[in-house]
């Protein structure tokens, strides 16, 4: 039984509720600016493409037009991961890439200029497909890319960035081995999570060298690193975040539209909005990273898995920005979840000529595990063994260990989650409904059910660094500066929750400030799953120094030792004594408590998502319908639930289980055009197909803080993909190795149809 | 939106006049739904001087039985002819057909004769100007139709020809079902146009200074059991992969007349008319339908990436004729006694 | 019919001045043309609320009629205001978010309240257009079944799956029987 809690673990009113509902939330497109002009930006119409002459006399001419920028007249700004990538360069690289910015005093305007531009293109060939990229005689994307191959490491995770899997002895291992396999399997429709709000920025340019720049972000401080390794470090840059329509990590990185407005700003001396349509949002963002896999795969009957060896790809579009950081947490989270001594998984990162992928929720495990589990399970289908067991057997125990992200050797402390898996496959009916591989666990008529089941799980809930301020006003009120933005999960209020439970002092008198990289100390950001260890850690901490502060004021007037106060409501008294207690004013109307809270990495504690999945298929028609998800977890204590239910309900949308069900971005193959980058063609879940979804939580207290709780938000995608592919084999007796699970692609399984398509995996 | 003049048209008289007005550069607007996204994505190589609103034309909203027909008015709202009694209870496939088109918000403004009159959804027609578009296409007067080496899993697998861009609309199916004839006005007078007719591969036949006035359907009578049912991805939003309208006459279990048609598979509603001479006579049971959903397709010839939709627009045609449509097949759900429930009771 | 139409020809319609609408239990009077106070004829109901009448709780996403976040009431029904246009909303009573709370005394609507009650939401962007679409179904039949919710739902977007939640707050709203 956990510790009872006076705000930890139940539900509380979210502190931007009331805005929400009215529709007063600020998002950053609602807020309002003096004197401000609009961007668009004029988009190629080709692959890959040289500019060969611009002509812009006429949109220059448009009235309302303030500023047309090219690549000929702006700085030699670049990103990417190499920073290779101009931000205006005159090399186009796919459908969609900039070719002009424009600003105008009002949208349309600037809408109209762009179709007023005149380009000549030396149009050159394109790639598309990753494993044609890497060919001999492959159109070449960047001089600083020989063979289309992306410069491996992410230097943020230091010199030693995971970049591959080596350890044991192969030979040994696959001599281990009762059944070995080989096989390739992708997780290539490159789905987008697709947040209602698009992506925007608004910039203000001051001369010499000072831009504020308004952001909706997860993290401004991410924003203010990022453009400043662009921008040059001599440029002062100021970010203020916002409520964020929906990221689902898409928009820890949108340096883009940054740097647009931001070059526009200086271009014009005026503020500039830039918020791109749902079109730009699809076609020229950010998507997730395809992913190939080709490994050979020991394993013995009892489930152990002796060797894996192979070659995982990544294809990251016209450009990477993150997605080295994606292999690398990729390549941890497949040790967590895959107990194997001897390893030899190599990896590439190719860029084509297709809109970017960037950082998307999952971040590089989830695409590795749709391409692995289903490896895994052509051996655990020769041993006939069930996946369930298999899972619950190779997921990480305290005292093993992995390789993370740099490069380090960690050693698991946390705790076992095969209860939690136990709980889970109870509540599901595994046990009844499991009947062997190829085996549908129901029928009727020429429907078909299947049952699958998938896990993931990361130890980035304790990555990267936070830092918080708690400032406590001795009239009783507290307020927790953070640079943090609300993104949707509710963390800020839960944070609130954290601080109002370390002061015990209600909620209404805690306040959080607004976001920014302007007082607000650094925090990384609510990215993967670190909110409520990492980000919680600093609160917490900052909560406990302020308080300390404040009893190190009381104690004197009490006459007590600082170790034997307490507070509640605003009121400081000895342990056990109550009556005789002081207000926090008396220790000073004119002061400020400043708490300070300090959160640094730790990456020996890890999440766990499993998730069971029914699904019904039509045999006759291909359709595949999601019936039933259990999702079981444990999280060491519930912070908030019905803002866990919501994470956890969102296993289905921004591009997780329907990934494999719908969601995909479809690339014409040889013009490379995005022919569904609108919401009726992109295929995204309505209020009238909801499955049904049980989340199992339990609460088995973990060595993170002070309240003993790691979050699990990010990673209630990743299980589900790998899960619905394998009920879907199981319903229709044949194996699908290509997401999404088309009717198109069911019916080619089932021999219903001549399939004139042969891309994808072959197992 | 570009700029355009703006003219509210009273009468169907002055929205002619300024059709006439504009020589053709102007464009009707009833529900809008259709219209502004071609607007604003800007994938036309023409783009209108002027927007002629019609919803201000009074006395085209309405549903009425007269002579032997059943009239129905060219500004009524889908909504209103999903929820319509008169047409759950004689005319349930149109009803049904109107249900499944969007979502509610788009229901309740999108109305009949634009549903008819609506371009067709090729994604490579329909790609935005601002994302380095448009494509030019067979259907814009400029080039080869680009879904026949590209992506064309949702492109015609009937009588193909130039442009593969099949016909969107739900309610044309029904209506061709029903033999149904759209009241056309220009500056000519008055014509008839089956909806069956209406879709050529290129176009519809609507001249650029006409307006859909009305839609004429044959009273439906006698013991006919009818249904429609549409395939797509999803239930609401989406537009048909396939659909099936049927209306079938029955004579102590004997098929006497039959009628199939299908939607989402060419750039017309497709009848199945070797399916519906193959059915008269039969008594229906599953092989028949089974049978029958193989004459449906006979003809069928598939693009390089749809030949799925063979099988599903058999299936569809095989359970409409005999058997309880399965879960997936979308259905209106405002009702348990929907028009498509009526069919398949009395048959088992 | 020809005769007619040859009569209309000479008797050309103008383009409209102005436009008056209800907008929340406000009548606005608003001109038609080009310059920054007025609207023009290709704007949006969207666009005359966010941008003209500062009314931003009604949230631009798809812009094309697919997702619901700008939803509406028009005479109590639920619309999508990014396929509206402002001109052609003369005498039309519209309701925004905005306009749920009691005009008086403040108080929530209790379908805002139940939204809160059952945190109905996550990144919240698109909640307003669920509530009024939610609201529009209400408004025609104050105790809907499960089915119906969905169905009344089914036009609007949401990514973080809030609709587990947004149903029960539906339906907690419904079986109250407001």
């Amino acid at each position: 039984m956990n510790e009872p809690y006076r705000y930890i673990g139940k539900a509380t009113q979210r502190n931007d509720a009331v805005g929400i509902v009215t529709g007063t939330v600020q998002y950053l497109n609602d807020v309002k600016f003096k004197n401000l002009l609009y961007a668009k930006v004029l988009r190629s119409p080709h692959p890959h493409a040289l500019i060969k002459n611009i002509d812009k006399s006429k949109a220059e001419n448009l009235k309302g037009v303030k500023a047309i920028l090219t690549w000929e007249n702006v700085p030699d700004w670049k990103g990417g991961t190499p920073g290779v990538t101009r931000i205006l360069g005159r090399r186009l690289r796919f459908v969609g890439d900039v070719v002009a910015l424009i600003a105008a005093t009002s949208e349309e305007i600037a809408k109209e200029a762009s179709s007023l531009i005149d380009v000549e293109y030396e149009i050159l060939p394109a790639v598309f497909d990753e494993e044609e990229a890497v060919k001999p005689g492959a159109p070449q994307l960047y001089d600083e890319f020989p063979g289309n191959i992306v410069t491996p490491g992410f230097p943020i995770f230091g010199p030693k960035c995971l970049t591959a899997i080596a350890m044991g002895d192969m030979d040994k291992g696959f001599a281990e081995a009762e059944v070995i396999v080989e096989g390739t399997c992708g997780y290539a429709n490159i789905p987008n999570p697709i947040p209602p709000e698009p992506p925007g920025a608004v910039a203000l340019w001051e001369e010499p060298s000072r831009v504020t720049i308004w952001v909706s972000n997860q993290a401004p401080h991410v924003d203010r690193m990022t453009l400043s390794e662009i921008f040059g470090h001599e440029v002062e840059i100021f970010t203020h975040g916002h409520p964020v329509g929906g990221s689902f990590g898409t928009k820890i990185i949108t340096w883009q539209v940054q740097a647009f407005a931001t070059l526009l700003s200086r271009a014009t001396g005026r503020p500039v909005k830039i918020i791109y349509t749902k079109e730009e949002h699809i076609a020229a963002f950010v998507l997730r990273p395809s992913s190939k896999m080709h490994a050979r795969v020991g394993m013995k009957k009892d489930g152990t898995v002796t060797a894996v060896s192979g070659k995982w790809l990544v294809g990251t579009g016209h450009y990477s920005m993150t997605s080295q950081a994606q292999l690398a947490v990729g390549l941890g989270e497949v040790q967590i979840m895959t107990r194997c001594a001897n390893w030899d998984l190599q990896t590439d990162i190719i860029c084509t000529n297709r809109n970017a992928s960037g950082s998307v929720r999952g971040f590089g495990g989830q695409e590795l595990k749709c391409a692995f589990i289903p490896i895994l399970s052509r051996a655990m289908a020769q041993l006939n063994l069930d996946p369930f067991e298999f899972i619950k057997k190779n997921y990480i125990k305290p005292g093993e260990g992995y390789f993370w992200r740099d490069g380090n050797w960690y050693i698991y402390r946390g705790i076992d989650y095969s209860e939690a898996m136990d709980k889970g496959a109870e509540r599901f009916g595994w046990k009844e409904k499991w009947r062997g591989w190829l085996q549908p666990s129901a029928q009727k008529g020429s429907l078909r059910s299947g049952v699958g089941v998938g896990v993931h799980g990361n130890a980035d809930i304790g990555e990267d660094t936070s830092e918080a301020y708690v400032r406590l006003s001795t009239e009783g009120t507290v307020t927790l500066i953070t640079s943090l933005t609300e993104h949707g999960t509710g963390q800020r209020s839960n944070y609130v929750k954290m601080i109002g439970e370390v002061l015990q002092l209600p909620l209404e008198r805690i306040f959080i400030s607004a976001s920014d990289s302007v007082i607000a100390p650094f925090d990384f950001g609510p990215v993967g799953s670190r909110g409520t260890y990492a980000i919680g850690s600093a609160a917490i901490s900052a909560a406990e120094d302020a308080k300390r502060q404040l009893f190190q004021l009381a104690a004197p007037i009490l006459g007590a030792n600082v170790e034997d106060l307490e507070t509640v409501d605003g009121l400081i008294f000895a342990k056990g004594k109550p009556e005789q207690c002081i207000p926090w004013i008396a220790t000073g109307h004119d002061r400020t408590i400043m708490g300070y809270g300090r959160f640094d990495p730790d990456y020996t504690l890890a999440n766990c998502m499993t998730t069971f999945v029914e699904v019904e298929v039509d045999t006759e028609t291909g359709k595949v319908t999601l019936q039933n998800v259990v999702n079981a977890t444990d999280v060491g204590q519930i912070i908030d639930p019905p803002g866990l239910e919501g994470q956890l309900n969102g296993c289905l949308g921004s591009s997780g289980i329907d990934s494999a069900i719908f969601e995909e971005t479809i690339i014409d193959p040889t013009t490379g055009h995005i022919l569904n980058a609108n919401l009726i063609d992109y295929k995204w879940r309505t209020f009238s197909e909801l499955p049904e979804i049980d989340n199992v939580v339990l609460e088995t207290p973990i060595s993170s803080h002070r309240f003993r709780a790691i979050g699990v938000g990010e990673v209630a995608t990743s299980p589900g993909p790998s899960a619905i592919l394998m009920a879907v084999s199981n319903a229709i007796g044949t194996w699908l190795h290509e997401y999404p699970v088309t009717p198109e692609r069911v019916l080619a399984a089932l021999n219903k149809v001549k399939s004139q398509e042969h891309a994808g995996g072959a197992l | 939106m570009r700029s355009f003049s703006h003219l509210n048209a009273r009468t169907v008289s002055e929205a002619i006049a300024a059709l006439v007005q504009f020589d053709g550069r102007a464009r009707l607007n009833a529900g809008g739904t259709e219209l502004f996204g071609a607007l604003k994505d800007e994938f036309l190589p023409e783009y209108p001087e002027a927007v002629i609103n019609i919803k201000s034309i009074k006395g085209l909203e309405y549903i009425k039985e007269e002579k032997g027909h059943l009239r129905i008015g060219a500004l009524t709202k889908l909504s209103v002819l999903s929820e319509s009694r008169l047409l759950r209870e004689r005319y349930g496939a149109l009803a049904e057909a109107a249900h499944a088109v969007a979502g509610p918000q788009i229901r309740n403004v999108a109305t009949i004769g634009g549903n008819l009159c609506q371009d067709v959804r090729c994604c490579y027609y329909r790609y935005p100007r601002h994302i380095g578009g448009p494509i030019n296409c067979a259907r814009k007067g400029n080039g080869p139709c680009l879904a026949v080496n590209g992506d064309n899993r949702n492109h015609a697998i009937f009588a193909g020809r130039k442009c593969f861009a099949v016909c969107p609309s739900d309610t044309a199916v029904a209506l061709a079902l029903y033999d149904a004839q759209l009241v056309v006005v220009g500056p000519q007078g008055e014509r008839q146009i089956a909806v069956r007719d209406f879709y050529t591969p290129i176009e519809n036949l609507l001249q650029r200074t006409e307006i859909v006035r009305e839609i004429l359907i044959p009273a439906v009578t006698g013991t006919v059991t009818q249904s429609f049912s549409k395939f797509a991805l999803r239930t609401p939003i989406d537009f048909a992969i396939v659909s099936v309208a049927s209306l079938i006459t029955l004579e102590d279990g004997i098929c006497t007349d039959a009628r199939i048609v299908l939607g989402a598979v060419a750039h017309n509603p497709h009848r199945a008319l070797e399916a519906e001479e193959f059915l008269r006579g039969c008594r229906l049971d599953v092989e028949v339908s089974r049978q029958a959903g193989e004459f449906a397709i006979r003809e069928a010839k598939p693009l390089s990436k749809n030949a799925f939709k063979i099988q599903i627009a058999k299936t569809l045609v095989s359970r409409a004729i005999f058997g309880q449509p399965a879960g997936f097949v979308l259905k209106g759900n405002f009702s348990e006694t929907t028009s498509s429930t009526q069919m398949c009771s009395g048959k088992h | 019919m020809s005769d007619i139409t040859v009569r209309e020809k000479n008797k050309k319609i103008s383009q409209a001045k102005r436009v008056t609408l209800i907008i929340n239990g406000e009548q606005r009077n608003l001109e038609i043309g080009h310059l920054p106070h007025q609207v023009e004829t290709t704007h949006t109901l969207l666009h005359t609320l966010r941008e003209t009448l500062g009314l931003t709780g009604t949230k631009l996403t798809c812009d094309n009629g697919a997702c619901g976040s700008c939803t509406v009431l028009m005479d109590g029904k639920a619309i999508l205001s990014c396929m509206t246009l402002t001109v052609e909303c003369g005498g039309k009573d519209i309701t925004t978010i905005e306009g749920l709370k009691d005009r008086d005394t403040g108080a929530l609507d209790p379908l805002q309240q139940s939204f809160i009650d059952h945190t109905a939401f996550q990144c919240g962007f698109c909640t307003p257009g669920i509530i009024m679409s939610a609201k529009a179904l209400l408004n025609e039949n104050s105790t809907p079944t499960e089915v119906q919710v969905k169905e009344a739902l089914s036009g609007n977007f949401c990514r973080c799956i809030s609709h587990y939640q947004v149903v029960r707050a539906v339906m907690a709203v419904s079986e109250g029987g407001a």
